[in-house]
């Protein structure tokens, strides 16, 4: 009963920030819903990403940056929004897509 | 004693053993000692617990005045796309929803009438099942042993047919490929059938 208590404990504890849409590691575009980053040093570990033409088109908390054609990436305000990433990730002025704009993402290098 | 007085005490003594014949009959009447039944319904899981529409049979045969082994073979029926993914430490976790996913289950299990009122009679039921559990879209199986708690009304409705309506949570534990390892099992189910006296 004790391990029970304790696996369910665990299960609810289990961290989901990202997803299969937008965060998840990855090598290929069969491991997200839409499509892979491949690993890089601007996308350690790899990074799944759907694609947008503006910021309406992600998730909250997301926004859509001027790369591949425009993708959705985390927004962030100092490096330690990226830590949930991983090692290689920083808060990085970008350009945004659709907007013309430097916005502040999660992204390596 | 006078033969009007013999008659009240037999009569008393026919209403007592009467009484006491209600009082312990704590099983449906119409049940025989064995029977058989079909049930439909819907179960919620998530996560790596499959749920959708459920298919059961049962096969009962009675242990005692009140409790009858329930043996079940089910069937879940789920839908869903792709749900699981690594996550940033590089763990395989699935996050699929409510109705996603199958599993084929069998299980042994006691159920219990706590004694009826006209035709309705409520029960509780314990068991535990041995379990496959599939995601097709992710490629992920498992072995699941889970333990189902539930209770339901029974309906007589005509001579060896009933109707039944039951509620169970499940609980236990399951272990996955793809490095998802022992993984928790819960869900809910509601499900609804017809018995049949053998």
């Amino acid at each position: 009963m004790r391990y029970l208590a304790l696996a369910l404990a665990l299960a609810a504890c289990q961290n989901l920030d990202v997803s299969r849409d937008v965060g998840a590691r990855c090598n290929l575009a069969s491991d997200c819903n839409e499509r892979c980053l491949t690993p890089s040093g601007d996308w350690p570990g790899g990074f799944c990403t759907i694609t947008c033409d503006t910021a309406a088109n992600c998730s909250s908390g997301t926004t859509c940056i001027d790369e591949q054609g425009g993708v959705c990436a985390f927004s962030c305000v100092a490096d330690g929004d990226c830590t949930f990433l991983g090692a290689g990730y920083r808060c990085t002025a970008v350009d945004s897509h659709g907007a013309g704009t430097k916005v502040m993402v999660c992204r390596g290098g | 004693m006078s033969r009007r007085l013999a008659l009240v005490i037999v009569l008393a003594a026919r209403l007592a053993h009467a009484d006491e014949a209600v009082t312990k009959t704590t099983a449906p009447p119409d049940m025989s000692d064995q029977g058989i039944g079909a049930e439909l319904g819907i179960a919620a899981g998530g996560r790596v617990t499959a749920g959708g529409l459920r298919v059961a049979g049962h096969y009962l045969y009675k242990l005692s005045d009140q409790d009858f082994f329930d043996g079940v073979a089910s069937f879940t029926y789920g839908g869903g796309s792709a749900a699981c993914f690594r996550d940033r430490m590089n763990n395989f976790v699935c996050d699929h929803g409510l109705a996603d996913g199958g599993t084929v289950e069998i299980g042994a299990s006691v159920r219990r009438f706590f004694g009826g009122r006209d035709q309705f009679w409520p029960f509780a039921r314990a068991g535990i099942g041995l379990a496959i559990v599939r995601f097709q879209d992710d490629g992920v199986t498992g072995l699941g042993i889970p333990v189902h708690l539930g209770g339901g009304v029974r309906a007589e409705v005509s001579d060896g047919v009933a109707i039944v309506g039951e509620g169970a949570l499940d609980i236990g534990f399951g272990v996955f490929n793809h490095s998802l390892g022992l993984q928790p099992q819960v869900g809910v189910a509601i499900t609804a059938g017809a018995e049949f006296r053998l």
